[in-house]
């Protein structure tokens, strides 16, 4: 069968409706002035000349946003700190009164006629500052004598999380045969989703509601931000999202370019529309990453994993976002030994303040910072032991035999099967032919090299349970509703296909809405590679609460009692008859009526999933260019059950490829000394592009979860969690050759060129980060 | 202040616009084709990309006074201008939708133009050329993967 997808038409026609298609009557335009620098104390701020110019309708400053009663942005931590300590939370304003804090926080929102005229008087804006010593790296500010960002948080640190037991730990380094240290720098890059962000509000004065469309991965913790930030009751708040264009996770939270624009369309009066440029969402997104870390592991005679430990220190931006603490500690923590027998682990993380944009979650969210510090380190102590990188690995995997396994800190994996996914993939990625591969590249002046990578990640349990809503049409049609947005992930038709196979129904009869203001439910956003397990059970319950109610009612068509009545592929039958109605046709009888018997809320609760997999890269690398090519990359991963292959597929390139991008050339860059972002469009910015990828070969080898109805795991970014150790560690084994002992990302040409030259100057670590 | 009339999609329109408008704006604030996409502001992107008398332009990157007197096809035109009655998709369109080379969908009305030309000029592209020929467009979604498949698929159901 051809394959497509139910959002497919409208998209390839130009038909979708992403937050800047939309246009409502007497609409007006909304501009965001920004800091021009880092650090600095507000002066005073003129909006005079603004506020006469042609067109002006709103100009919003701090005084506005204290006279509505705006409060801080929200932020929170997922557990205790260290000791029991609390997260220090720094005041975040919708727009600087007093102080700026990094370049591009909002300082003022100029609503116009146009958008033209907006921006001309943002530019009329004359704000006086008082510069301020800034903090640019996580290091930095932690030093002592640094700039203080925030009063009551002493040394920039918000707070500091411990995972694991560190005096078990010290033992077994103090007993141990052999340690292996690694200092690692997993830069810190800007998610970028292709749509630009963008808020269209609309207020009803008459009710006091707003609408809100804006890009979000999921309505119920958008609307609960914005409450939190406006004041505004929940119930007035409204949030509308038909297409999204990605999230990765950084869609997640309130912008406060969000609420400023709610604010100025009740004093305006009219519907306001604002969409970032891209050159505003590089200045003003949540960047990701930005992680300094140092990785120990201990190991006895024979090469057996005695102990880990790990410190981390995060880069958290000006301000802690809500999301920001989540992703640096949960995926630490609930996978801190990765996919290996540890008898002891443990884990600091702290998290610093500095004068750049704040730090939350972009696909991976923390998976790819816990799994890049273990597979680099596994790989360095290979090297360092001389024992080849998969012996060492297999010597140390977590047996099928032991699942459900209790992790080093007292957590859980279900399910897995380490070593035959392990397997699949030397077999797949023809590990074993590789050395002929290095020959004949070698042969041709090219550097060549295979990297591999086993890892775990949790994916998200979800923070309320998952409500799902059916609405049967009076035309056959029938609406599914579910928090979880779908921007990209194929929801639509895996919604569908799912209820389609239980049901016995054709999928077209199905179509999905997830940003409609007209039902509430409760559940999660999009993330954490969640919603198929969590959404996709809630649609699983859906099926069959549907299916007891069609029973009843063949029940009666049929004259039959319930319990004699079998379901099977859309049609009731009493057992060991031929008298049979179709669901179908109780549907057409049934869902139309006053009652709509067949309308349900059906809701599921289910917690993390396992997926794992083991990523094989090999690269090729031009000594006299510097530039790396992905000649293969093998991926075998348990992703459970998979309901559609050809969307996972999708989902594993696109997360692979992230992680390429990543790893070859995404490096957000601040200047240290003025705190400028110098990196603030795609120019500067270095996407990955179609060159980057060759080969890539896509296999599972799934071992169904019992953790939920399904048996699915997640699969949204196991890409990535995958792909940076693997193909770091494919660069790496093809640089040591020529002398470099340690690199950190961004393997781009400039670096990767200059490492090797470093090295055969006698220097193999010049582009070490640390 | 100018007044610029111009075909799109084979139908004449005329715009009063300042100046200093882009043919993105001007497609989609006055004209309403939202199916053109701004993802950038440097001309990086390629989601804003459409044809200008036949060939493969950003719109973004074109004022709105220079694009006066020409023919502007933009995605919403693309399937009519395959087959009138609209009910069939271009090649093209079908084949991205076959192959999944669209997640979120925002780069691909822009993928899908430039493809479109590509394959007019090279009508049987191999690997290099195609992926020479998506360098002027960002997706973010697919790893391009499944992009690259559906030029082929494209290629070989135009050629056909």
């Amino acid at each position: 069968m051809t394959f497509s997808r139910l959002e497919d038409r409208r998209l390839v026609t130009g038909a979708g409706r992403y937050v800047s298609d939309w246009n409502f009557p007497g609409q007006l335009h909304a501009a965001f002035l920004r800091a021009d620098r880092a650090h600095a104390r507000i002066v005073s701020i003129n909006t005079e000349a603004a506020r006469a110019m042609p067109g002006v309708r709103v100009v919003l400053t701090a005084a506005d946003t204290a006279a509505a009663g705006f409060r801080s942005l929200p932020c929170a931590a997922p557990i205790p700190g260290k000791g029991g300590s609390a997260l220090l939370k720094p005041e975040r304003p919708v727009l600087a009164g007093d102080v700026v804090r990094f370049v591009g926080e909002c300082v003022a929102c100029v609503v116009a006629e146009t958008a033209i005229a907006a921006q001309d008087a943002v530019e009329a804006i004359i704000v006086e500052y008082e510069d301020l010593p800034v903090a640019m790296t996580a290091e930095a500010a932690v030093a002592p004598g640094a700039p203080q960002l925030h009063p009551g948080i002493p040394g920039n640190v918000a707070i500091e999380f411990e995972t694991g037991d560190p005096a078990a730990v010290a033992a077994a380094f103090e007993g141990a045969a052999h340690v292996v240290s690694l200092d690692l720098h997993n830069q810190r890059v800007v998610g970028s989703p292709m749509e630009p962000k963008g808020c269209l509000a609309r207020h009803d004065a008459s009710t006091g509601d707003y609408f809100v469309h804006v890009c979000t991965q999921g309505t119920t913790g958008m609307r609960a931000q914005l409450v939190a930030t406006t004041g505004v009751p929940d119930e007035h708040v409204h949030i509308v999202a038909e297409d999204v264009g990605g999230g990765f996770g950084l869609r997640f939270n309130a912008y406060p370019e969000y609420s400023a624009i709610m604010l100025a369309a009740r004093l305006a009066g009219a519907p306001v529309r604002w969409v970032a440029s891209r050159s505003e969402v590089f200045l003003s997104d949540e960047h990701a990453r930005g992680v300094t870390s140092r990785g120990e592991v201990a190991l006895d005679a024979e090469g057996h994993f005695l102990a880990f430990r790990f410190n981390f220190l995060n880069d958290m931006g000006a301000y802690i976002a809500p999301t920001g603490p989540v992703v640096a500690v949960l995926s630490i923590r609930a996978c801190l030994a990765g996919v290996y027998r540890v008898p002891a682990a443990v884990a600091n993380v702290r998290l610093a303040l500095t004068n750049s944009v704040p730090m939350a979650a972009y696909r991976g969210a923390g998976r790819p910072v816990i799994s890049y510090m273990i597979e680099r380190l596994v790989d360095q102590a290979a090297t360092d032991l001389g024992i080849d990188p998969v012996e060492l690995r297999r010597r140390n995997l977590i047996p099928t035999a032991a699942m459900p396994w209790k992790t080093v800190n007292g957590l859980g994996y279900d399910s897995g099967d380490f070593p035959a996914v392990l397997d699949k993939a030397l077999g797949l990625s023809d590990w074993n032919g590789f050395s002929a591969r290095r020959a004949e590249a070698g042969a041709r002046g090219m550097l060549r090299g295979i990297g591999i990578a086993t890892f775990i990640e949790s994916t998200g349990g979800g923070a309320s349970p998952d409500e799902v809503e059916a609405r049967f049409g009076d035309h056959g049609e029938i609406t599914i509703h579910a928090v979880s947005h779908s921007h990209g992930q194929s929801h639509e038709t895996a919604y569908a296909e799912l209820l389609a196979s239980v049901l016995g129904l054709p999928r077209e009869r199905f179509r999905l809405r997830n940003g409609d203001p007209g039902v509430r439910l409760a559940g999660n956003p999009t993330g954490g590679s969640r919603t198929m397990h969590g959404v996709g059970s809630a649609l699983r319950v859906l099926a069959d609460d549907i299916i007891a109610k069609g029973r009843e009612l063949a029940a009666r068509a049929l004259e039959a009692a319930s319990a004699d009545i079998e379901f099977d592929n859309g049609v009731f039958r009493i057992a060991g008859t031929d008298r049979s109605v179709s669901l179908d046709a109780l549907i057409e009888r049934h869902a139309a009526g006053p009652e709509r018997v067949f309308d349900t809320r059906s809701s599921a609760r289910t917690g993390s999933t396992f997926p794992n997999g083991c990523h094989v890269a090999e690269v090729e690398i031009d000594p006299a260019t510097g530039v790396v090519s992905i000649e293969r990359y093998t991926a075998v991963d348990d992703a459970g059950n998979l309901l559609n292959p050809t969307i996972v597929a999708g989902q594993m390139h696109g997360a692979i490829v992230q992680g390429a991008g990543q790893v070859l050339g995404e490096h957000a860059i601040y200047d240290l000394e003025t705190g400028q972002f110098l990196t603030g469009s795609f120019m500067d910015y270095a996407m990955p592009k179609a060159v980057n990828v060759h080969g890539l070969t896509i296999a599972d080898h799934p071992v169904p979860t019992p953790t939920n109805l399904l048996g699915v795991k997640g699969v949204g970014e196991a890409g990535v969690t995958g792909s940076l150790p693997a193909l770091m560690n494919a660069i790496l084994a093809a640089l040591r050759p020529v002398g470099v002992t340690h690199f950190d990302m961004p393997a781009t040409p400039a670096r990767v060129w200059g490492a090797v030259g470093a090295a055969r100057a006698g220097d193999g670590r010049r582009f070490a980060h640390a | 202040m100018s007044q610029v009339s111009l075909t799109v999609n084979g139908k004449a329109v005329s715009v009063d616009v300042e100046d200093r408008t882009l043919l993105s704006s001007v497609l989609r604030e006055n004209l309403g084709l939202t199916g053109t996409h701004i993802g950038c502001d440097t001309s990086q992107c390629g989601a804003c990309t459409v044809h200008l008398d036949g060939r493969v332009v950003k719109s973004c990157t074109v004022l709105a006074v220079q694009a006066a007197g020409s023919d502007v096809m933009t995605i919403e035109g693309l399937a009519p201008s395959h087959d009138p009655s609209g009910a069939t998709l271009h090649p093209v369109q079908q084949a991205f939708s076959e192959c999944h080379a669209l997640q979120c969908g925002f780069c691909t009305p822009g993928m899908i133009m430039a493809v479109t030309g590509l394959l007019k000029d090279t009508p049987d592209p191999d690997e290099q050329q195609i992926i020479h020929g998506l360098e002027g467009n960002l997706c973010r979604c697919t790893g391009y993967v499944n992009i690259v498949k559906a030029v082929k698929q494209a290629a070989s159901a135009l050629r056909a």
